[in-house]
């Protein structure tokens, strides 16, 4: 049973360069070998299927006090999507903020094997981490936000680079996180006062440090650590029009840490920060001067935050544009601030194809993954579920590799928006090549996650097969069947176990948690600096707020070693 | 004998983690910076209403069985039930919980927490509203308007002032310690003088608000540094300490939230008071909450179960969205249970919702008045009922009692508590926080370890165990009876 | 036409969103009798619950002759045919109507015609909580149709009201026309307390005692009448009330003078 033959599919490896080669994958005992003994191994018979790496999401709340809380307010989003017991699988609700169980068995119906969950305030890691452990079927990591933390703050003010660095590694480890968050950096600690920071040059009150002096210091102690991600970043300004001339500033503010022209900087959801125009009323797209950038620079990787025409819930860290979304909709919001941290918010957003600004939205997006050439720099999520829910995501498959797909749905977007369109002239469709970077391999290598995304000796063995044949079908013109396709995985794969046939799951396992032992040289003197401040900084003791072993259920520690 | 610290508190919703635990030969002896309730619970928990066995219910006795039997009982009652409730939860930990879920959902009951008597109303009007909160630690660094409105923390949440609210060292807002001290000195000092001059106290009844005109603001509410404003229906021991009493007619906290909201929004009203509070002074009032930098507000059972309920709760949480408008305003309930927010949040993640959760369908489904466990047993749908860490027989109307006695009862509880005495099976249970640990959530939605600082008495298993236990057992029952209605076919 | 009998007294709620005209249409007696309901955890078939009849007459009707206060869902959804209970009415009936009528010889349970589209409702006895409201966290009201109440309607009825009309010939419970932004309700008798809290537009009518009138209403005038409908017009005088100021609102209240001598003092605004 620990030896799986996948014959004669056509696999597209991008890591390894395969671009849909007709070839056999072996699996044994999780991982991903050269061969197996062909007697023994169970195979299965991927002739007409396209064979990928399993998928890996970037991006996504799932779990944690904000998402929970989503849920808590939300009984009429779950009432739309009841989901029943079965023999092998819990009963829960889905559509935009799903129950733990059902977020992990419709992730791996699509064919995924690995999430991210991008937003964990320190002192509800637990809480997070309990989450995590009850999604079931999916390897998965979580990132402390740190952006707005009074320790960095406090550091990089004094200039203490080390000093910063080796608090960032003490964090990282307390919260078993796996990379530095950091949203709209200083907004979040002025939102403490019920301020915001409206340009990267802008001063926090009470910390006389910037936004800029925040990005770089984290990008250069992030380097300093050896992390395996880049800094995570969600600009300031998000969601403003006018925006992109902020986050342009930021991303040139990041030139000078780059080295050997790799990363130093992931911006997530992107669309929310390319907004040209001056107000809502003239909102348009600045992809072009966003792509721009990025196809002449190699430090900066992105992930798109594509509108899905739907009623979802947004939640982010950023407290105050949250607040901004209550004023301009009226809706029931939630605020949600954590002392000596961060910040929080959530508030329920109906995006309309009938809504000149959302349909802006949705085309600034594709707009952006379209323009950008590089698929390894940009990557598909919807940042769920603040631009659409996660099921959505062959829809977004089918506008990236269908010219006809999107020009099918921008024809029914409002008038204002579809003038306004790039998408008119633009031609390219994505390849299933390319669409497995920006689905997986590109992710998995912004990750630094090296046992996945892709399909080599050594891999973890986490494979999605599905019900497209590429010499038959032609996924730009039948856009509706690679929608379907890829729904609904003929197999997903995890650790060498089948856990989905035919869109149905067949098995339960559990995921592994992934976090950083960041192994710095002086440890030590932060725990008893940590000791005095605990006190005055937070309302509980300091021995109770790591997050023990035994909060995460499957444990795979990584261990970093950090050049300080 | 052992020292143990960092001992967090399984009393109520504060879950002060800073207690200081002296264990002698598996028994505690001393307790260091708890409230009074907090001693009383460490140094009281071996009292002689433990229940020491698991018992069942024979020709109206309740006898001691073995954990097998008493298991299989449980197991064939839940398994076998159309209707079953699943209640309680607050006072056990996360962990258990969980299962708790996992039963409700294999047997198809009602999964239903102490919320339903308690803070219901509030996570219903956050459903309406949502809410604009934070953490605990946020009122310490930042508030300078704190009003704790129908509640009393003094009484029932002891700590809450001198660890979080009015009496703490923020990184922006000193302690108001001093300045109370200061005002019960000058009381202490008024009343000596009235009673030198030989008037007698009784006449005299000098405290603090009184000396002014009924709801009038006092000119302290104008200082710097933390103000405190109680706003309840009678004068509460808090109310004592407050800079500023306001007596709201009792069952008039909507009308008068209400109004605010509309002067929050610089709208005239036709009406010369409302709830008891001239209209003049309501100005003031409201210019107090506009021109604070950090305000919040705390509430309680006067608003969650007086007249409106969850209708209070979301206008309360509306008057502080429209202030966020003009400053920055918060708001928090004041849950009660150790871990009442766990239940809802362990519910909420596994299931989708908080609590009154009606799995009999298959899938989850919930709707307050319909799916709420009180309401289930006031029209005698049940047929069936676990009551777990509560004791719902001392809090549930008689009716929903009566009903809930007239089927199969089963209960898991450390204490002979008026629930277990109307039981039919009834298991012993560990403390969490003392002989069991586990995590728990604050009021504010923190996880906090719970330690472990004794060995529970002798057979005495966790919760988590025993519901472990009984969900085992009845899958085993219930693959027994699917077997023998294919064979019966 | 199908004639139902519950076969005994329900103790468990039973969940029969199947008793719809829309789902009886076009099936045969022992189809219908085979169509899938709960009772409690137990799925069960529509036949082992009630006693099924059919009577000649063609109509895509049915009619309950019992008491199914335990049954819930009865005609959610429903877009045409007629419902008739000669009983008591269990929750949940006639959720998203968007079409047809039901009438109820008893007393209906709560969340009846909640979020309703279309249709008529008929309730001969009282109407229980949350009447035309739509379900926790939604504001989705009633958009269309009438509920015509012939005794008393519970507390949160008619919440985010939007379009169609509710008649109640005794008393309302509280917070009626919770946050209602068109449509009207018209209550005979006296109304509850927070009558028209938070509403933003439409029209409450009440020829009774308003009980403690919120504190933000501002009185706009007295009026003679007021319309309810095509076919009704209230006679007065009322006292005409503006709000809820909270949410810088348009809504009407007409309150009667003569059942309200508490509110005279507002005259002096007038």
């Amino acid at each position: 049973m620990t030896e799986i033959l996948i014959k004669n599919g056509f696999v597209f490896d991008p890591i390894n360069g395969i671009n849909g080669e007709k070839m056999d994958i072996a699996i044994n005992n999780g991982k991903i070998v050269e061969s197996v003994n062909s007697q023994k191994a169970k195979k299965i018979d991927a002739s007409g299927l396209i064979v990928m790496p399993g998928g890996v999401d970037v991006h996504t709340h799932v779990a944690g006090h904000e998402v929970n809380t989503g849920r808590m307010i939300r009984p009429e989003d779950h009432v739309k999507d009841a989901v029943r017991k079965t023999v092998l699988t819990r009963s829960g609700v889905g559509y935009s903020v799903p129950s733990t169980f059902v977020t992990g068995y419709r992730y791996s119906k699509m064919g995924y094997t690995t999430v991210m969950n991008p937003s964990m305030a320190p002192l509800g890691a637990k809480h997070t981490h309990e989450e995590l452990n009850d999604i079931p079927l999916l390897d998965k990591a979580t990132f402390p936000l740190i952006g707005d933390w009074w320790f960095v703050l406090e550091y990089l003010q004094k200039g203490d680079l080390e000093g910063c660095a080796r608090h960032v590694a003490w964090m990282m480890e307390t919260t078993k996180g796996y990379a530095i968050k950091i949203v709209n950096p200083g907004g979040l600690e002025s939102w403490g006062f019920g301020r915001n920071v409206h340009s990267i040059d802008d001063v926090v009150p009470n910390f006389d440090i910037t936004p800029r002096e925040i990005v770089c210091g984290l990008a250069k102690v992030n380097k300093m650590l050896n992390l395996p991600h880049t800094i995570h970043l969600h600009t300031n300004n998000l969601g403003i029009p006018g925006n992109y001339v902020t986050t342009l500033e930021t991303m040139k503010a990041l030139e000078s840490i780059a080295t050997e022209g790799k990363p130093v900087a992931h911006i997530t959801h992107v669309q929310f920060s390319s907004f040209g125009g001056e107000s809502w009323g003239n909102l348009k797209s600045a992809a072009e001067e966003i792509s721009k950038y990025i196809n002449n620079h190699g430090h900066i990787t992105l992930d798109m935050g594509q509108i899905i025409f739907s009623d979802t819930t947004t939640m982010t860290a950023d407290g105050p544009f949250e607040f901004t979304l209550y004023q301009l909709s009226g809706h029931k919001w939630v605020n949600s601030d954590v002392e000596t941290e961060t910040s929080g918010g959530i508030i329920p957003m109906h995006y309309k194809r009938t809504s000149a600004v959302n349909a802006t939205q949705w085309s600034i997006g594709l707009e952006l993954a379209l323009l950008v050439k590089d698929p390894w720099k940009i990557f598909m999520t919807t940042d769920h579920p603040n631009a659409g829910p996660f099921f959505d995501y062959p829809k977004i498959i089918a506008w990236l590799t269908s010219k006809k797909a999107r020009m099918a749905t921008l024809k029914r977007c409002h008038k204002k928006a579809q003038k306004k369109s790039l998408l008119t002239s633009i031609s390219r469709e994505l390849s299933l090549y390319e669409l497995a970077i920006v689905t997986r391999a590109g992710q998995a290598k912004a990750l630094g996650l090296k046992g996945k995304g892709h399909l080599g000796a050594g891999a973890d063995a986490d494979v999605a097969i599905y019900n497209i044949n590429p010499e038959k079908i032609d996924i730009a013109k039948k856009y509706k069947t690679a929608r379907k396709a890829f729904s609904s995985a003929a197999y997903t794969i995890k650790d060498g176990q089948i856990v989905v046939k035919d869109g149905e799951i067949v098995r339960n396992v559990d995921g592994r948690t992934m976090w950083l032992d960041v192994q710095t040289r002086e440890q030590l003197k932060v725990d008893e600096e940590m000791k005095r401040k605990f006190k005055q900084y937070w309302t509980v003791e300091y021995e109770n707020y790591p997050v023990f072993d035994h909060y995460v259920k499957v444990p795979e520690a990584i261990t970093v070693k950090a050049s300080v | 004998m052992s020292v143990i610290n960092a001992v967090t508190c399984p009393i109520c919703g504060c879950l002060c983690d800073d207690i200081e635990i002296t264990v002698v030969e598996n028994e505690v002896v001393k307790v260091k910076n708890g409230c009074a309730v907090c001693e009383a619970k460490y140094l009281g928990y071996k009292s002689e209403h433990r229940i020491s066995h698991p018992l069942i219910r024979k020709n109206d006795k309740l006898v001691p069985v073995s954990m097998d039997e008493a298991v299989h009982k449980a197991a064939e009652i839940l398994a076998n039930a159309n209707y079953p409730i699943l209640y309680g939860w607050s006072s056990t930990n996360c962990e258990a919980q969980r299962i708790g879920v996992e039963l409700a959902e294999e047997v198809g009951g009602v999964l239903d927490n102490t919320a339903v008597v308690c803070h219901g109303p509030s996570l219903m009007g956050t459903q309406e509203a949502g809410i604009p909160t934070s953490t605990l630690g946020q009122i310490r660094h930042r508030a300078d308007l704190i009003i704790y409105w129908g509640c009393d923390p003094w009484s029932a949440h002891p700590r809450h002032l001198e660890r979080y609210t009015s009496f703490t060292e923020g990184r922006f807002e000193d302690s108001e310690w001093k300045s109370y001290i200061n005002k019960v000195k000058a009381a202490a000092g008024r009343k000596k003088l009235l009673s030198a001059q030989r008037v007698s106290p009784k006449k005299q009844e000098i405290s603090v608000a009184e000396s002014v005109v009924f709801n009038k603001p006092p000119e302290t509410l104008q200082k710097e540094g933390r103000k405190l404003v109680v706003i309840d229906v009678r004068k509460s021991m808090t109310a004592e300490m407050a800079d500023y009493f306001i007596q709201v007619e009792p069952n008039k906290d909507y009308e008068l939230m209400q109004a605010m909201r509309a002067m929050v929004k610089d709208q005239d009203l036709d009406v010369d008071q409302v709830a008891g509070v001239p209209m003049e002074y309501l100005k003031e009032v409201v210019d107090t909450l506009i021109n604070c930098k950090f305000g919040v507000v705390f509430f309680g059972m006067g608003l969650t179960q007086s007249a409106g309920k969850f209708r209070n709760i979301e206008v309360a949480i509306s008057l502080v969205r429209d202030l966020n408008l003009r400053t920055k305003f918060v708001i928090m309930p004041m849950r009660g249970h150790f871990n009442v927010s766990g239940a809802n949040i362990v519910f909420a993640w596994q299931s989708g919702y908080a609590f009154g959760i009606d799995f009999s369908l298959g899938y989850p489904r919930y709707n307050p008045g319909e799916t709420t466990s009180m309401d289930v047993l006031l029209r005698g749908e049940s047929d069936a009922a676990l009551v777990i860490a509560s004791d719902p027989a001392a809090t549930f109307p008689k009716r929903a009692i009566q009903n809930l006695v007239k089927h199969p009862l089963i209960v898991i509880d450390p204490h002979m508590n008026p629930t277990a005495m109307l039981g039919d099976v009834v298991f012993p249970s560990a403390f969490v926080g003392i002989e069991v640990e586990g995590t728990a959530y604050r009021m504010d939605n923190v996880p906090l370890p719970l330690k472990k600082v004794v060995d529970p008495p002798k057979g005495v298993i966790s919760d988590e165990e025993l519901l472990k236990k009984i969900l085992e057992e009845v899958r085993i029952i219930k693959a027994q009876e699917t077997k023998n209605k294919t064979e019966g076919a | 036409m199908i004639l139902l009998t519950p076969l005994k007294k329900f103790q468990f709620p039973i969940h029969a969103e199947c008793i719809n005209p829309d789902v009886f249409q076009g099936k045969s007696k022992a189809e219908i009798a085979t169509l899938i309901a709960w009772e409690g955890n137990r799925k069960k078939k529509l036949g082992d619950l009630f006693k099924i009849e059919e009577t000649s007459a063609e109509t895509p009707n049915i009619t309950i002759n019992g008491d199914i206060s335990e049954v819930r869902r009865v005609g959610q959804s429903m877009k045409n045919g007629e419902i008739a209970i000669n009983g008591n009415a269990g929750m949940h009936l006639g959720e998203k109507m968007a079409g047809g009528k039901i009438t109820v010889n008893g007393n209906a349970s709560g969340w009846t015609g909640s979020s309703m589209k279309k249709g008529l409702i008929e309730i001969h006895g009282d109407a229980g909580d949350y009447l035309a409201s739509p379900y926790r966290g939604s504001t989705d009201g009633m958009r269309g149709g009438t509920i015509i109440v012939d005794g008393n309607v519970g507390s949160d009825s008619g919440c985010y009201l939007r379009g169609g009309a509710i008649m109640v010939k005794g008393n309302a419970g509280q917070f009626l026309g919770f946050h209602m932004s068109k449509g009207v309700i018209y209550v005979e008798k006296d109304a509850g307390r927070r009558l028209g809290a938070s509403m933003i537009g439409g029209k409450i009518v009440v020829l009774g005692f308003v009980d403690d009138l919120m504190p933000t209403f501002t009185i706009d005038g007295v009026k003679a009448k007021a319309k309810v409908d095509d076919t009704l017009k209230a006679v007065g005088p009322f006292y005409v009330f503006l709000g809820d100021l909270a949410e810088h609102g348009n809504g009407k209240l007409f309150v009667s003078m003569a059942k309200n001598p508490q509110l005279k003092n507002y005259e002096a605004f007038i």
